[in-house]
Order: C-alpha cells, then structure tokens, then sequence
C-alpha cells in the first residue's frame, strides 16, 4: 500500500521507508512497506499476534537489517550496514521495551544516566540533575534510588520511558507501552505520552494493539497483515474504523472474529 | 455384564449396522463403550456404520475420543459412518471428531529417528557455524578492547572489580578444598608406590611439578567454568530475554564493551592469582601426606621441592591460568549472547558454556604441552 504522506509536501517526514521488505533468514516476514512518519505526530503501528509489528519495529530501530530497501530517520539512511546515519541516528531515538528492558542490577537513577555517560562527557552533578528531572516527568522522582526489582510492571515502564527520553530523542519508539498493564495505568501511560508529545514535540511511533490506547493517542494509524505480509491500511482510526472496506482492519476495530 | 450397546442389524450382516448407545458418552461409561465398539469392528465390520445417539444427551472430551477413533478407523476400512438422533448439545461438539488429516501431521511432525548421514551433516555444519561465531566473536572482542584501551576513562572498573570478587575471593574456598584434596590423593597414590624403593622424599617432586605446571591451572579453570562462565551465560541469557542487551544496542553502547569486558579482565585478573593459590593448596595437601605418612619433614620436603621446582614450572602454570580463565569468560559471554527467547535457551547456553569452557581448556593444555615439550620449556 501506498502512503499519500510520502507525496504530501506540507509536514517534514522524520521517518520515511522506501520499499522496505523485513525478515530473519530465508523468512520474510513483511515486505513492500513504504511509509513516512511526520514530525510531532503519533503513529500507531497495529496487527494481531503474529503480524510482524515487532519485527517491523526492530526494523526501524536497527536491530533487525532489512531484506531490502531503505529506511531514513531525518533525511539520513540508517538501514545500510555501518552507515554513518545509522551511529548519528542514535541519539535521535528513543526506544522504550516491551518489559521496560531495564538493567536489573542497576538502580532506576543509574539506568537513566546510561545513554547520558555514553555519549556526552557531562559533570556528573549534571547527569543527576537531568536523571531527577527525568524520572520526576514519569512521576518516579522518589523512586531514584530503587531496583527495577522492587517495582511494579507500570512503574518499570515508566522508568524505561525516562530512559528512552533521557538524551532528548526526536523520536520515540514504545513497544507495546500499556501491556500487561490494568485499565488506569494504562490510561496514565497514555496520558503520558501525549503529553510528551504535546509538550516537547516528540515524534512517538507505537507498536500496539490496544484499542482504547490507538484511539486515544494515534493520529494515524498502519495496520499489518501477518498473512499478506504487507500493510494493509494507512489512516486516522476514524478513517480507518468508518471508510476501510477490508475485512481484517473492520474485525481489527469492532473487535470480532474473522 | 450388560451390552453397552444396542446394536441393530435392519438390513442383515451386510447391511446396515446401527449401533445405539445407550448411556452418557463419558469416563465413567467409555470403557464398556470402548469395548463393545471395537470388537464389533473387529469381528463384524459393517459397510456402513450409524451411530445413534437418542438416549445420549451429552458426551466429554473420552467420549469424543471415542467418536474420532471410530471416525478414523471407518475411514481406514472404507466403512461410511452416519450420525442419527443427534441431540444439539452432541451436535455442537460434532466438529471435533473429524481429526487433523494425517497428511498434514506428518509435515508437521519431526521423524523420531533421523536419518544418520543428515544428522551428521547437521551437526558437522552447526560445529562449524559454532567455530566461525566463536572466531568471528573474538575478533569483535580485541577490537573491542583496542577501542577501550583509547577511551580507559570510561573502562566499567566498577564492574571489572565487582566480578573478579565474585569469580576470586568468593571461589577461594571451593579451590582450596577441591586442590588441597588433589594433592593429597596425588602424593598417597605415589606414596604407595615409591615407599616399595625408599624413595619417599621424591613425593615432593612428583606434587610439585605436576600441580604447578598441570593439575593446578587446569583444574582452576574447570572451576571457574562451572562458578563463573555459567554465571556469566546465565545472566546475559537472561539480559538477552529481557531485551535489556537490545536496549543497550539502541542506546548505542558497544555491548561488547559493556557486558563481556568487565568480565573477561575480572577473569583474566583473578585467573592466575587463583592458579598460584590452588598451587600452594595442592602442595599443602602433599606435605599432610609426606609428614603423616612418609617419615617426612616440611623441611625436607620443601628443600626437595625447591631443588626440582624453577621459576619457569610455576610461570608456566600461571600463564596457563591466564590463557584458560580468558577462554572461560569469552565463551561463557559467548553462550549468554547466543540466547534466544525461551527460559530454556538459556539453561541449554548455560550447559554449553560449561561444557565449552572444559573443552577449550583440555584442547588448549594439548596445545600448551606439545608447544612445551617442543620448545623445551
């Protein structure tokens, strides 16, 4: 399917795949993917189990190297293999993991300050003023000095949020954020990263297949098909709940069984 | 003992059967059902078959067992089978009987024997693939350590000492125990025999140059395989399923850099040191024996220790120590990072880290030796 946004002059596109086919091994998973993501806006990525969100979201974080074709993150190519866009890309991203992916030996303060010591040789006293203020935008501030053990599963994703933020990424990828996660906590997640969004500008990319979450926060959405192994819808949930003709996306929305 | 079934004949032997069941299909009739069924088409196999189930309200899983059996094996035996009087709550669980074809377990299912010539094929190319990662990751690991040496201020010493005491000090107990023992059955085993030609005192040589050029640093790397290289599987593996070494790589710390170095210069620190102290654990075994056993005294067996013994045995020893400790940690980071997802994968990494760790170290001691005795050293 083809992305009316690659075409649409008016917003800059922060993220842009250009025929981008993904897979482990012989195993292509999804393949002819072409889209763009605008800047300051929050794309959901959606599918059921089995549909190759994740692996499109390795793709695009540069876990995973593509079969073929390109992905760009700010003009800059990051898909061929030691490419000097994919090292400087780095600091734009920021990914928060499924389970929060925190180091557990590591307190939350010392997880957050990680990509902090890694790529600038900042005063420490600085490090901690930006890791507190960090964890205190996650509302975590008091929690600076626990185990991620010691936390609840909410708590650990929000912690794993302040650290994907920690270098002030352009673009943020969460995967899965309100996982796992009871009906408040969720929301608050979701609260959380609209206001980031709203607030500092990020760009938020969202594997998800919550739907109180994609029509909470997505202006768009991209809707994977396991089977087909393609994108099969591009839109606003509205767009895609009211005027979509396919079968899978309408069943995706109203939540039924094919 | 009552029929379980009522088995009606309308159209004679070659005709029709029709077989009623007259309870429940359930665990606590299907045995009688069971039995009665498959004699009846064992020794009077129908053309067709219908199953009626008018006094039969509802069945569990036996009795859908029982019906899919019956359904494959008229199938088998081109009897065509027919259901009659089937209540609704029955007819909902209809659907099941008709098994998955064959055809399409077999694809799925792996043979239980495979074929030799294929399973050694398999396994050749997988000991292969095995050799060129492990090659490929050490090459990633002195690049790794080139890039450190260039950035030391933000080498993770922190780490570095925090593993050399968990691998070191915490390990000292276990190697004393386990060589002060080797030494002690090394020199009683001697003992026995050198005792027939009053030649005693040669005990002394005999434990000190075995344990300093051999036992001592081998048997300190097999322990430091079984504490610390399935440690170091074990907790990678686990950082790999948490996605935490996938975060580190999105933040772009080198993981190589991170996780492995630390542990490799904890091991490649404490190695030595550890061998040196197994050394003197062994000989303390062999100077009980000597004094207790053999008329010795600790002078004595000192004075011949230090006769036979040179600077070089004890060296060598310890750059053995060195070189067996490093393979340790790398294999074992090795293993921890070949973890896919899966509790599982990482019990079978950790294993194979051990069991890894002891083969590098045996095939290295060949090496060592030959190189050795071929140089004379």
């Amino acid at each position: 399917m083809e992305d009316a946004s690659l075409t649409n002059p008016a917003k800059r596109e922060i993220i842009r795949v250009e025929n981008l086919a993904l897979g482990y091994g012989d195993r292509v998973i999804l393949e002819d993917l072409n889209f763009g993501v605008h800047e300051g806006e929050i794309i959901t990525i959606l599918g059921g189990s089995g549909s190759g969100k994740s692996t499109l979201l390795k793709g695009l974080i540069g876990l995973l190297p593509p079969v073929e074709g390109k992905i760009f993150i700010s003009g800059n190519e990051v898909s061929a293999p030691d490419s000097a866009g994919s090292e400087h890309s780095k600091r734009k991203i920021g990914v928060l993991f499924q389970s929060g992916a925190l180091l557990g030996s590591y307190t939350l303060g010392e997880n957050v300050a990680l990509p902090l010591q890694e790529f600038d040789r900042l005063p420490q006293d600085l490090i901690d003023e930006i890791v507190r203020f960090k964890l205190e935008l996650v509302r975590l501030g008091d929690a600076i000095d626990y185990l991620p053990a010691e936390l609840s599963g909410g708590m650990r994703k929000r912690a794993g949020l302040a650290r994907a933020m920690a270098l002030d990424p352009e673009i943020l990828f969460c995967d899965e954020p309100s996982a796992g996660l009871d009906p408040v906590t969720a929301a608050e997640m979701d609260q959380l990263l609209l206001e980031l969004n709203r607030n500092m500008g990020i760009t938020i990319v969202v594997i998800t297949h919550e739907l109180a979450s994609i029509e909470t926060i997505s202006h768009r959405c991209i809707m994977v098909d396991g089977k087909d192994r393609k994108i099969i819808a591009i839109g606003s949930p509205e767009q895609l709940k009211s005027q979509s003709k396919d079968p899978r996306v309408q069943a995706f929305f109203r939540r039924q069984a094919l | 003992m009552r029929n379980s079934l009522l088995i009606e004949q309308p159209q004679g032997p070659e005709g029709d059967t029709v077989v009623v069941f007259r309870d429940f299909l359930g665990y606590e009739t299907i045995n009688a059902v069971w039995r009665d069924l498959t004699r009846l088409l064992k020794e009077q196999p129908p053309k067709k078959l219908i199953l009626d189930f008018r006094n039969t309200n509802n069945l569990d899983s036996s009795g859908i067992a029982l019906l899919r059996f019956v359904h494959r094996h008229c199938e088998e035996h081109q009897i065509a089978v027919h259901y009659q009087s089937v209540p609704p709550a029955v007819e909902h669980f209809i659907r099941y009987i008709t098994p998955v074809p064959p055809r399409q377990l077999a694809q799925e299912s792996r043979p239980f024997f495979a074929d030799p010539i294929s399973l050694l094929g398999k396994s050749s190319s997988d000991k292969i693939a095995d050799t060129y990662e492990l090659i490929h990751f050490l090459g990633t690991f002195v690049a790794s350590c080139f890039r450190s040496l260039r950035r030391i201020h933000r080498f993770r010493w922190k780490e570095t000492f925090y593993y050399a005491q968990l691998a070191g000090s915490d390990a000292m107990p276990i190697v004393f125990l386990l060589t002060f023992l080797i030494g002690l059955v090394m020199a009683f085993q001697a003992a026995v025999q050198l005792r027939q030609f009053g030649a005693n005192i040669f005990v002394a040589d005999l434990v000190s140059l075995v344990v300093t050029r051999e036992l001592g640093p081998v048997f300190t790397a097999v322990i430091l395989a079984g504490r610390s290289g399935s440690a170091f599987a074990a907790e990678i593996g686990t950082m790999r399923i948490n996605e935490e070494v996938d975060a580190l790589a999105v933040m772009g710390i080198e993981v190589i850099d991170f996780l492995v170095l630390p542990k490799v210069f904890a091991l490649a620190l404490v190695g030595p040191l550890l061998t040196l102290f197994a050394d003197a654990s062994s000989i303390l075994g062999g100077i009980l024996v000597g004094v207790l056993s053999l008329d010795l005294t600790v002078g004595s067996f000192l004075d011949e220790m230090y006769q036979v013994l040179t600077l070089g045995d004890v060296f060598s020893g310890v750059f053995k120590g060195f070189v067996f400790s490093v393979l340790v940690a790398i294999i074992g980071c090795l293993r921890g990072l070949q973890t896919d997802k899966g509790a599982d994968s990482v019990g079978r990494q950790t294993t194979s880290a051990v069991v890894s760790g002891i083969f590098l170290i045996i095939f290295a001691d060949a090496i060592f030796t030959v190189l050795f005795y071929v140089f004379d050293w």
